[in-house]
């Protein structure tokens, strides 16, 4: 990092400092004025536009042990997510739908801040987040989660990774949800005379002697699959997709969740001191619905790509 | 069920029995972290995070003044084993594991050049298929290493058993749930000095010292590897910094 010099104004909000200081000290002591300094100009550190976000990869397949995975990384922040599918006996009220469980963790490697006594405040809400936009939006039909109506279905368990937290997690975590949904391949599976349920794997195929309960193995269908982005706001700036640096700073953030139909399924504004005026949503959702054409476009491709191996 | 077949000589999964399974390592895979590394032992796959040396977190745990307090925390996750019924971490597996890292890479972390201080180690693991504890092991190294935290030697990890009348290098998951010895050795690779030895099931004495020196002879290859990922890395590193 070079050193530059900052010039008069550098002190900020706190006046009588000398007025030449290295950038990365600024940074440090004054965090707002040096981002405020960048908006004035509509840039970020980064060198990002207020309205652009972070490079997205995902990559799908990385756990071959799981039934459907996906890595994503927006930026820096890395998820990794797996499903394993076990099989269940689905409750009386709904004899013919599966379920899903989900579960968000942040290991101490993910970040400074997590500490093996101290788990991380934001992981649990992610997780109760990530559950609620998964079932309303209806992304996952349950019904095509059952193996026999009334006696046997299958239960996802869905563990999603934070290897890495640098800002914008939910979406990260949403994104490799998603993805790792779009991987899942549900096995073959086939009945014991006990009436146990075991699933079989594609070398046993051939010799199993016991009567394959689904035929082929197949993905399930996804409808309306939702795509996440989460801006923070300061006075009447809008920054999408934040670094955890310009989360801490700016306090407030919105996180909007639209589906590829065009529906909202999510929005979710936890306080904070900005407050948002009904343009500033409206803005919002504009922004949002860019990002998924982008998110669309990008699954897509990881998915062409898949199935290219 | 034959581990080795009598007439090829090979394992289950096409080695020989001589033979390490295939290692990748990378190095700065968590940005955020101090110093981190990806290890893989065949399918077998660890991160590992370092951050430190910072200041004491507890400070009822700091019980020397003149060192650095080291500390270790083993989790795998929910989707790393076959079945997913596991507790990630907290079980008595994950706490043993933990506190044999902690003790390896303590001793040959320089831990008197930073008192007052504390460096933590985390490892994950990823997938999990047999010798988790030396991939965990292997990957602290190269964490360390890029954390830049002063060490006396590199330490490397391997495991080695007995099965058919054979010793066998580096077990996976199907031959180490086999029923035979399991020994696990890690050595500082350039003193040559043994830092973990780890035995279960019964051995002969004979049948043990010859099993244990297959094992050291697999920490040395690995110590090979390392050291060529480091370069590498370094390389890299001077590139960057345009000299």
């Amino acid at each position: 990092m070079e050193t530059t010099q900052t010039t008069e104004g550098g002190g900020g909000g706190a006046t009588g400092i000398a007025a030449q200081m290295e950038v990365e000290a600024f940074r440090r002591l004054f965090p707002l004025p040096f981002y405020k300094r960048h908006l004035l100009e509509s840039v970020r550190p980064d060198a990002r536009a207020l309205d652009s976000a972070r490079d997205t990869t995902i990559s799908l397949g990385p756990v071959a042990s799981a039934d459907g995975s996906a890595l994503v990384k927006i930026g820096e922040t890395t998820m990794l997510a797996a499903i394993k599918l076990e099989v269940m006996t689905p409750s009386k009220e709904r004899p013919d739908e599966g379920s899903i469980v989900v579960e968000f963790y942040m290991p101490p490697i993910c970040s400074p801040m997590v500490r093996p006594g101290r788990p991380a405040e934001v992981a649990p809400v992610i997780s109760k987040q990530l559950l609620d936009v998964i079932r309303s939006s209806g992304m996952v039909n349950l019904k095509e989660l059952c193996l026999i109506s009334g006696k046997a279905s299958w239960i996802a368990y869905l563990d999603i990774y934070c290897l890495n937290a640098d800002g914008s997690l939910f979406d990260a975590a949403l994104l490799s949800a998603v993805a790792a949904f779009t991987h899942l391949q549900i096995p073959l599976v086939s009945v014991t005379e006990e009436g146990r349920v075991f699933t079989v794997s594609s070398e046993q195929e051939e010799k199993t002697k016991f009567e394959l309960v689904n035929k082929e193995k197949r993905k399930l269908s996804l409808s309306s699959i939702p795509f996440p982005l989460t801006c923070v706001i300061h006075e009447d700036y809008i920054l999408v997709d934040p670094t955890a640096e310009e989360e801490t700073v700016m306090e407030t953030s919105i996180t909007l969740v639209l589906d590829t139909l065009g529906n909202l399924v999510s929005i979710y504004k936890p306080g904070g001191v900005g407050l948002a005026s009904t343009e500033i949503m409206k803005e919002c959702i504009t922004r949002t619905k860019r990002r998924i054409q982008e998110l669309k476009t990008i699954l897509e491709e990881s998915v062409s790509v898949m199935e290219v191996d | 069920m034959e581990y080795v077949n009598p007439l090829t000589g090979l394992r289950i999964d096409g080695r020989r029995p001589t033979e390490m399974r295939h290692l990748k390592a990378q190095i700065g895979v968590v940005s955020k972290a101090d110093g981190s590394a990806l290890f893989e032992m065949g399918n077998t796959r660890v991160i590992a995070a370092v951050y430190g040396p910072r200041e004491v977190q507890n400070r009822g745990q700091q019980m020397n003044n003149n060192e650095a307090l080291v500390r270790c925390e083993y989790s795998m996750a929910n989707f790393s084993t076959g079945d997913r019924a596991r507790k990630p971490k907290g079980d008595r597996r994950s706490t043993e594991i933990s506190l044999v890292i902690r003790q390896t890479m303590e001793a040959c972390i320089l831990t008197k050049l930073m008192p007052r201080s504390q460096i933590d180690i985390f490892v994950q693991v990823l997938q999990a298929d047999g010798g988790t504890r030396s991939a965990c092991i292997n990957a602290a190294t190269l964490a360390l290493a890029d954390a830049g935290i002063p060490m006396r030697d590199i330490v490397t990890s391997c495991s080695a058993g007995y099965l058919c009348t054979m010793p066998l290098l580096d077990l996976n998951y199907a031959e180490d749930s086999a029923g035979g010895p399991d020994v696990t050795v890690g050595i500082l690779a350039k003193m040559d000095k043994v830092t973990l030895l780890q035995m279960d099931a019964k051995l002969p004495l004979d049948t043990f010292e010859t099993v244990m020196q297959l094992a050291i002879e697999g920490c040395k290859a690995i110590a090979q590897y390392i050291r060529e990922i480091m370069l590498q890395n370094t390389k890299q590193l001077e590139c960057r910094r345009g000299s």
